[in-house]
């Protein structure tokens, strides 16, 4: 991936080039989420451990902010890469594009290393402009939400005016409105109340509304391009699932918000809205999942029926991701969000390690798997390669993380499920009914595993990041030597 | 008439047609909704709360910022099937009044204050946040800060507000668990800040969440008040 | 059937919302429905 920026043989795409610039941050960032990750999970253990130097809420904040980042740095980089090969014109105003990923790296810099050795500040409106924002996951301070702002229009100004130049196929379409709704969401983040209900409301606007309708739909468009890319399937079948796929996520995400408004002060209206509307959200899961493995049979059967051997893929590592993702995201945002969605069970999970579980397994399954995928896909394109074959590390990779974040997500809910019972059901969610139940032995052992799957995930990880650097050069020389 | 078993399930542009119209008006629904929900978690005003204290009836779901001089209380409703913030009589905070101009300042200090240090990545607010410490949303009727409460003890205070704001100045000094909290060098004035905060939120309607806060087994037997 | 209105303060979502599932219900009838209007005027056109 590394010596990609030298080789430069995308067949002059300085979109494509941009996209790479973008994966490499993106997998720089994931390997700090990982590493917060397990810093915040030895504090659990052993709460001594860099206690008044590097505490939790610090590293908990960077762990989910780098999250945040990278997964957002990866789509864009995703965009570019997909957005020459869908519209059949170069990107316009690339150059735009390049500067606008150097401020946004600057200011993403600025803000960890703020976040690091500053950590909070006084209570006073300087704080949230300058050092953070103390909302959970959109932290950034006021300064750097604006330059965000500033560095998605261009973003998007570059999609659009591309959209609007080149051709107009169907993906693009759900691309280009689906980003307009995610970036103007961004701004229902960007104020400051003393009504802490008030407050809530609106962050849930963004974050739900991310992650569980525009990101998703998000992924819907990337799954699509991938499988016309990977497998060949055939563009009329795969665009009609997505629009099936945008109605069902849109239908059923944009109210679902309402499960997030059942015990912040908001009225008693919303447990119905959230509670059916949100239970309704693995559905559209089933339907890419199996959208997914339907086109993969079907290509492959076909090739055989044709008499062409072995599999149907370009792309081993990209496919085999995106099969992860059709699965983890069904298994993580669908049933694990489906397990305490409803009201009559969320009253006594909300807010307990139940949702960390879900959280782990849902951003792992849902966005991670394919944001990695399409970084295989950017090796592949890098060194021109026909055929990309999986390596040992690349099977090392997928498995060790895959497994990792199930083990740590099973952890969790076995850690969630005790303090469900113990601490909210039994003794009712007191100051001193959280202490009893975080010192039981089953939910201590559970941490301990969370840890040690922690471990596995980031040994994973080490793979990933050896293999993306490693598989171009190493297929391109197997080719040359065929 | 070629097409006359032409299937409309197979149709791109029947499937885009409806993501667009189902797409659109749940937008639509969600304005609205949204417009409707804003009126009534809008904070209320001194008034509004006099008038709901004097009369006994239900408050605005968010009251004024002066509900931090009224005792709170958190009990069963029979009627809505849960239990909901009960605001009584007058009560000193930090020993006096505050006028409706002085709470607000207060309230202010304290949700920038929660903000600045980041409590959310720790703790849960309304149940949203981190889950390395307890929850905050109704901290303020935690029978451990109250008289006789091992937290309120360990400080050596009277009330409950000077106890919570000697915890958060000095927090390192008191140990409840081996998992601490950080000294975040809270002043005296953002400790107030951060307890009107917490008095506040202790008063907005939940809908019930926490269940059965802080009931022991004892009270759950005789059906008793949850929180003190 | 019918439970007495909980809500704190009345409002046109809040009187849909008069017992198990009504408003959730009475919501996703009124997003589906047009659908088959959709349906049969793609039906419509596919034929000719």
């Amino acid at each position: 991936m590394l010596t990609s920026i030298k080789t430069n043989e995308f067949a002059g795409s300085e979109s494509k080039k941009l996209a790479m610039m973008y994966f490499r941050v993106a997998i720089i960032l994931f390997g700090a989420q990982l590493l917060m990750g397990l810093i915040a999970a030895i504090q659990f253990l052993a709460p001594g451990f860099l206690f008044e130097v590097f505490d939790f809420n610090v590293a908990r904040m960077v762990h989910i902010n780098a999250l945040v980042v990278w997964m957002l740095y990866a789509m864009i980089g995703s965009v570019y890469y997909l957005l020459p090969d869908e519209a059949g014109v170069e990107t316009v105003g690339v150059g735009l594009g390049k500067l606008a990923f150097w401020v946004l790296t600057a200011a993403v810099t600025v803000v960890v290393l703020v976040y690091i050795f500053i950590q909070v500040g006084p209570g006073k409106e300087s704080t949230i402009w300058l050092i953070n924002e103390g909302r959970e996951y959109i932290e950034a301070p006021r300064w750097a939400d604006i330059g965000i702002v500033v560095v998605v229009l261009i973003f998007y100004w570059n999609v659009f005016a591309t959209y609007m130049k080149g051709k107009q196929t169907g993906i693009l379409t759900v691309l280009v409105a689906d980003l307009l709704a995610l970036a103007g969401l961004y701004l229902a983040g960007m104020f400051f109340t003393d009504n802490i209900s008030m407050d809530q409301y609106w962050w849930w606007w963004v974050i739900h509304l991310w992650v569980e309708a525009t990101w998703e739909v998000f992924v819907g468009s990337l799954a699509a391009y991938g499988l016309i890319k990977i497998i060949g399937a055939k563009r009329e079948i795969v665009e009609m699932w997505l629009w099936i796929e945008v109605l069902m996520l849109f239908g059923s995400g944009i109210l679902g918000l309402g499960h997030h408004y059942f015990w912040i002060g908001t009225p008693e209206y919303w447990w119905e809205i959230g509670a059916l509307f949100s239970a309704l959200e693995p559905v559209p899961l089933v339907a890419m999942f199996v959208h997914v493995l339907y086109d993969w049979g079907k290509e492959q059967g076909k090739a055989k029926a044709e008499g062409k051997e072995g599999a149907v893929m370009n792309n081993g590592p990209a496919m085999a991701w995106i099969v992860t993702n059709a699965f983890g995201n069904f298994l993580g945002a669908g049933i694990w969000g489906f397990f305490h969605t409803l009201p009559q069970v969320n009253i006594y999970t909300h807010g307990t390690q139940f949702t960390a579980a879900h959280g782990h397994l849902a951003f792992f399954g849902a966005y991670a798997t394919i944001l990695i995928g399409m970084m295989y896909l950017g090796v592949q394109g890098a060194y021109g390669i026909e055929k990309l074959r999986a390596t040992f590390k690349s099977k090392m990779a997928i498995f060790l993380i895959t497994f990792g974040v199930i083990g740590m997500t099973i952890a969790l809910t076995i850690a969630g499920y005790e303090q469900v019972l113990v601490e909210r059901a039994e003794l009712g969610g007191g100051w001193s009914a959280f202490f009893t139940a975080q010192n039981l032995p089953w939910y201590v052992q559970a941490q301990m595993w969370r840890t040690i799957m922690g471990v596995v995930t980031f040994v994973g990880f080490v793979y990933l990041v050896w293999d993306l650097l490693t598989i171009g050069k190493q297929a391109k020389q197997g080719a040359k030597a065929a | 008439m070629a097409n006359e078993n032409a299937s409309v399930w197979t149709s791109i542009r029947f499937w885009r047609r409806s993501a667009a119209w189902v797409t659109g008006f749940a937008v639509i629904l969600l304005i609205w909704l949204t417009f409707d929900t804003l009126g009534q978690i809008s904070m209320g005003t001194d008034a509004d709360l006099q008038k709901a204290v004097a009369e006994k009836k239900e408050n605005k779901r968010v009251p004024a910022p002066t509900v931090i001089n009224y005792h709170i209380d958190y009990k069963m409703d029979t009627r809505r099937g849960h239990e909901v913030p009960v605001i009584g009589a007058k009560e000193p905070f930090f020993g006096k009044e505050w006028s409706p101009k002085e709470a607000a300042a207060l309230l202010h200090l304290g949700k920038l204050t929660s903000q600045a240090k980041n409590c959310m990545n720790c703790h849960t607010l309304l149940g949203n946040g981190a889950y390395y410490a307890p929850d905050l949303t109704k901290a303020w009727i935690d029978p451990a800060w109250q008289k006789g409460g091992p937290m309120q003890a360990m400080t050596g205070k009277n009330t409950v507000e000077e106890a919570m704001a000697e915890f958060l100045q000095h927090p390192s000094q008191y140990p409840t668990h081996a998992r601490m909290m950080p000294n975040l060098g809270i002043t005296a004035e953002e400790a107030k800040g951060l307890v009107a905060f917490l008095k506040h939120m202790s008063s907005i309607d939940t809908n019930g969440f926490p269940r059965n806060f802080s009931k022991t087994v004892d009270q759950f037997k005789t059906g008793g008040t949850n929180a003190h | 059937m019918f439970e007495p209105f909980t809500d704190v303060v009345p409002s046109f979502f809040g009187m849909l919302n008069q017992g198990p599932l009504t408003l959730t219900i009475f919501l996703h009838t009124v997003i589906v429905l047009p659908m088959f209007w959709i349906y049969f005027q793609e039906k419509k056109r596919l034929k000719k």
